[in-house]
């Protein structure tokens, strides 16, 4: 009996081993300062069919997670023990050539952005075929066959169209579904997504994750879905590890993690997640009273040139590209406005039109005067109204000290005299919660959210009656737009000044804006007050857009 | 390809040509300072001045002149040679012949070379190999072609011990060998700095390509190097180096007027300052003419070339 027994439990542990288990595996990378840890002791677990959620911020592990695991690692990666098993094989042991035997056959993954990750010069059929002509030894008219029904199996209408498309001719969700059809394509133990949906739009996104769910039944994967939305993953994981630098600090199933999380981060992070039943908004202002109004404004893109219109005047008129048109809404002073939209709706045209960045046709009513177009727009308007953009390093100038910086509209619009401007600096520092001596650093010794904070007192050093937010929290994690949020409606209440705040984030504006505006293909389609976000007369784009929101699990947690 | 993309890119061709044709008139006949005295000299007579006036049809209005000159080259006549008493066209022709055997040679060679080398530095990273070819690119490029052509000369072309001749032409249809034996120093002096410029190119941009995320996920499909680097990421890095290649033809144009000069090569480059020194109008205008041409149509081909490794620039 005893000789039986290794035997025994040998042959039940074969038939129980995980698709994946990592058995306290540590990482990091050589730098010029030494090494620097990226992974700690990590363990975790993909049983046969399960879906793992590993949720973190940027900088936090996730991505040299799945790195390790695909054993594509930069040259100076050092790995400092334990071990990563497929189905029980150490792939720390294989080598690279073992290695590209198993990498799109037996695991493969899906990244972030589908844009990026295909080739832009070959044919998307050819993208999917490679794999199978790869791993699966067909000729490339079998692969071809083959690659057009694992597109079909996405739900593409017509996916044999679609093989002969290169990847500027496909939309993002094609291209994501190209991407899973080829990760998918030669029936992988384990697929690691990594944020797959953060590129694409939200009704996108919800598409895909449906897509991902119903796959994951029919093929019965494995999968490690990467992602940094609580909210999201708790749509489509069984289990869930959060991880904080580089270290696993919470596990289990999804209702235990967001029910009763034990970790003090992750109780941080289901915090941080925007609540839209949670107002953390100013008061609406008791009266409304406009301050700027916009009548029928549009913008062209691609306009014409006069070749065309003399030679092809029809062919003309189709080439101009509305990026916005019969744009109609008022902005109230003090309070908080929402434009609501995905990529390419026309909310950031918008806001450069209100920014006077862009040229326009219509009117811009200001205080009764109404400007025509964009060379009617003064000093003293631009003073009035300052705008922060998406992404801070884009908008701070790196070779300037944040000082200066800060500084600039005061000295531009005489707002102190030059002998207090550093006095001043001080105070806006402060008021957007930074340390005064920031004001000698350069922005690249900033954390983004840092850097988005100077942006925010730049915007609000001039003293303006409006501040438009063009998606300011987009490029933020969790935590940190949670805290800019909170930061934005401190300011608004101090301050009485006026906002339009941009974003693609429903849960987000919900909680912040006094009235929304819904923009889709460069119209507005639905203007609505806040608290008739879920009247039954909304505009169907704007319902679609509420419903596609993923945050239940998250919000319930919360309450 | 759309017919589209290329019948704006021919029609933008045209319009330069015209313009250039326009431009080459103007400053050879119209600037100020009377043609005929400046080719006869300060004390010519009043009556050959009149007299080559008249064969120029310097007497008639500019536009006149134009359209007559114009007209001519429509149906290849670029007139006579005032110094040579040969048709323009003749003249020209051969020279042109042989420049482009020249101008050819050196750029087959080096494309052939310069493209596999700056992919292989890319590949090689920082290794001895990119540090090697690095190096010498910089050396290339550094050196004027009057310099490398000296060198060459002094190691390769000595009297009697050196294994090419200094100097000459000979048409490959006449012999191969000594066609070669004689292309061999203009081609590699033309050559070496093309050779630099377009390694360097296809270095720095293979260099991204390669540590791009689509490069990242053909990898992780499991796809072999050599799938990766042949069908993902050369083709990718080439249009870049096609349109240096073209913008290159501009410099191997002025290039060979140099060169053609030291090595005594027969070709638009000794004719163009033969025609300067001897103020041969009608000759300078056909090779200045001559020239834009070649280099207009080399960037069509180019763009061309461009639009057909890259599906995104075919529907810009």
């Amino acid at each position: 009996m005893t000789s039986l027994a290794p035997n025994v439990i040998e042959a039940a542990a074969e038939k129980q081993k995980p698709a994946l288990s990592i058995r306290n595996y540590s990482l990091a990378y050589n730098t010029l300062n030494g090494p620097v840890s990226a992974l700690k002791n990590i363990d975790l677990t993909i049983g046969k069919g399960q879906t793992v959620g590993l949720v973190g911020e940027s900088g936090s592990g996730k991505s040299s997670m799945a790195w390790s695991i695909m054993r594509y690692l930069p040259p100076n990666a050092l790995e400092t023990g334990g071990a990563i098993r497929l189905a029980g094989e150490e792939l720390l042991d294989y080598t690279p050539r073992q290695m590209a035997d198993i990498r799109g056959r037996r695991m493969s993954m899906v990244f972030q952005d589908p844009s990026t990750s295909l080739n832009p010069t070959i044919r998307l059929g050819e993208q999917i075929a490679e794999v199978l002509m790869r791993h699966q030894g067909l000729t490339a008219a079998q692969a071809w066959v083959e690659a057009e029904a694992a597109l079909a199996r996405t739900g593409i209408t017509r996916p044999k169209e679609m093989l002969r498309r290169f990847p500027h001719e496909a939309s993002g969700g094609e291209k994501q579904r190209v991407v899973i059809a080829t990760a998918f394509a030669c029936e992988p133990e384990l697929i690691i997504f990594d944020e797959p949906t953060t590129a694409l739009d939200i009704l996108t996104a919800r598409q895909i994750l449906d897509l991902f769910n119903r796959l994951r039944e029919e093929t019965n994967v494995s999968a490690l879905y990467i992602s940094h939305d609580l909210g999201l993953v708790s749509r489509v994981v069984d289990e869930v590890s959060v991880i904080h630098r580089g270290a696993i600090v919470e596990s289990g199933s999804v209702a235990q993690v967001f029910r009763r999380p034990t970790d003090a981060y992750t109780r941080h992070l289901i915090g941080a997640v925007p609540n839209p039943d949670r107002w953390i908004g100013v008061e609406r202002p008791s009266h409304p009273e406009s301050l700027i109004r916009l009548e029928k404004i549009g913008v062209r893109y691609n306009s014409p040139s006069l070749f065309q219109k003399l030679f092809k005047p029809a062919a003309a008129e189709k080439s101009t590209f509305w990026g916005a048109r019969d744009v109609s809404l008022d902005i109230r002073k003090g309070e908080l406005l929402g434009v609501v939209g995905e990529s390419g709706s026309g909310k950031s045209t918008i806001a450069k039109v209100l920014a006077g960045l862009e040229d326009f046709e219509g009117n811009l009513d200001v205080g009764g005067k109404a400007l025509t177009s964009r060379k009617e727009i003064d000093r003293a308007y631009r003073r009035n109204v300052q705008i922060v953009f998406q992404h801070p390093d884009a908008s701070l100038n790196p070779r300037q000290k944040i000082g200066t910086i800060i500084g600039r509209p005061l000295k531009l619009y005489g707002i102190v005299p030059r002998d207090k401007i550093t006095a001043r600096v001080a105070e806006l520092l402060e008021m957007v919660r930074l340390p005064a001596d920031y004001a000698n650093r350069h922005p690249h010794q900033l954390s983004g959210g840092e850097k988005q904070r100077v942006a925010i007192a730049r915007a609000f050093a001039a003293e303006p009656s409006l501040v438009i937010c063009d998606e300011v929290t987009a490029a933020l994690d969790v935590s940190v737009q949670a805290a800019v949020a909170d930061l934005l409606v401190k300011l608004q209440k101090d301050t009485g000044t006026a906002c339009v705040f941009i974003t693609h984030d429903l849960n987000l504006i919900r909680q912040l804006a006094h009235r929304i505006a819904v923009m889709q293909h460069g119209r507005l389609v639905d203007f609505f007050d806040r608290d008739d976000a879920r009247a039954d007369d909304r505009h169907p784009y704007t319902k679609a857009l509420l419903d596609a929101v993923p945050v239940q699990e998250a919000v319930e947690a919360q309450n | 390809m759309s017919w589209g993309y290329f019948i704006r890119r021919l029609f933008a061709v045209v319009l330069v040509l015209a313009i250039v044709t326009f431009a080459v008139f103007a400053i050879t006949t119209v600037l100020p300072g009377n043609a005929a005295i400046m080719i006869l000299g300060e004390y010519a007579t009043p009556e050959a001045v009149a007299a080559l006036e008249r064969q120029l049809r310097l007497d008639q209005p500019w536009h006149v002149q134009y359209l007559t000159w114009i007209s001519g080259i429509a149906r290849g006549d670029f007139g006579m040679s005032l110094r040579l008493s040969l048709p323009v066209t003749q003249v020209v022709g051969e020279a042109f012949v042989n420049s482009a055997v020249l101008a050819a040679t050196a750029l087959v060679t080096v494309t052939v070379i310069a493209i596999p080398l700056g992919a292989l530095a890319a590949i090689k990273r920082g290794t001895a190999i990119d540090l090697a070819l690095g190096l010498f690119s910089y050396l290339g490029t550094s050196l004027p072609e009057f310099v490398t052509a000296t060198l060459l000369l002094v190691f390769l072309a000595a009297p009697n011990t050196g294994p090419f001749p200094a100097g000459g032409y000979v048409a490959p249809w006449e012999s191969l060998a000594g066609f070669g034996a004689h292309v061999a120093l203009p081609a590699a002096t033309l050559g070496l700095i093309l050779m630099a410029h377009i390694a360097r190119q296809v270095r720095s941009e293979m260099s991204e390509v390669l540590s791009s995320d689509y490069i990242r996920a053909a990898r992780l499909k499991g796809l072999s190097e050599r799938r990766v680097i042949r069908r993902h990421a050369l083709p990718n890095s080439m249009a870049p180096a096609v349109a240096v290649i073209s913008l290159d033809i501009g410099y191997l144009l002025g290039g060979i007027i140099v060169v053609e000069e030291i090595f005594a090569w027969p070709g638009l480059g000794r004719l163009l300052i033969y025609a300067l020194e001897n103020r041969d109008l009608p000759v300078i205008q056909a090779v200045t003419l001559l020239l834009a041409t070649v280099y207009a149509l080399s960037n069509l081909l180019s763009d061309i070339v461009i639009a057909l490794l890259d599906p995104r620039v075919r529907y810009a």
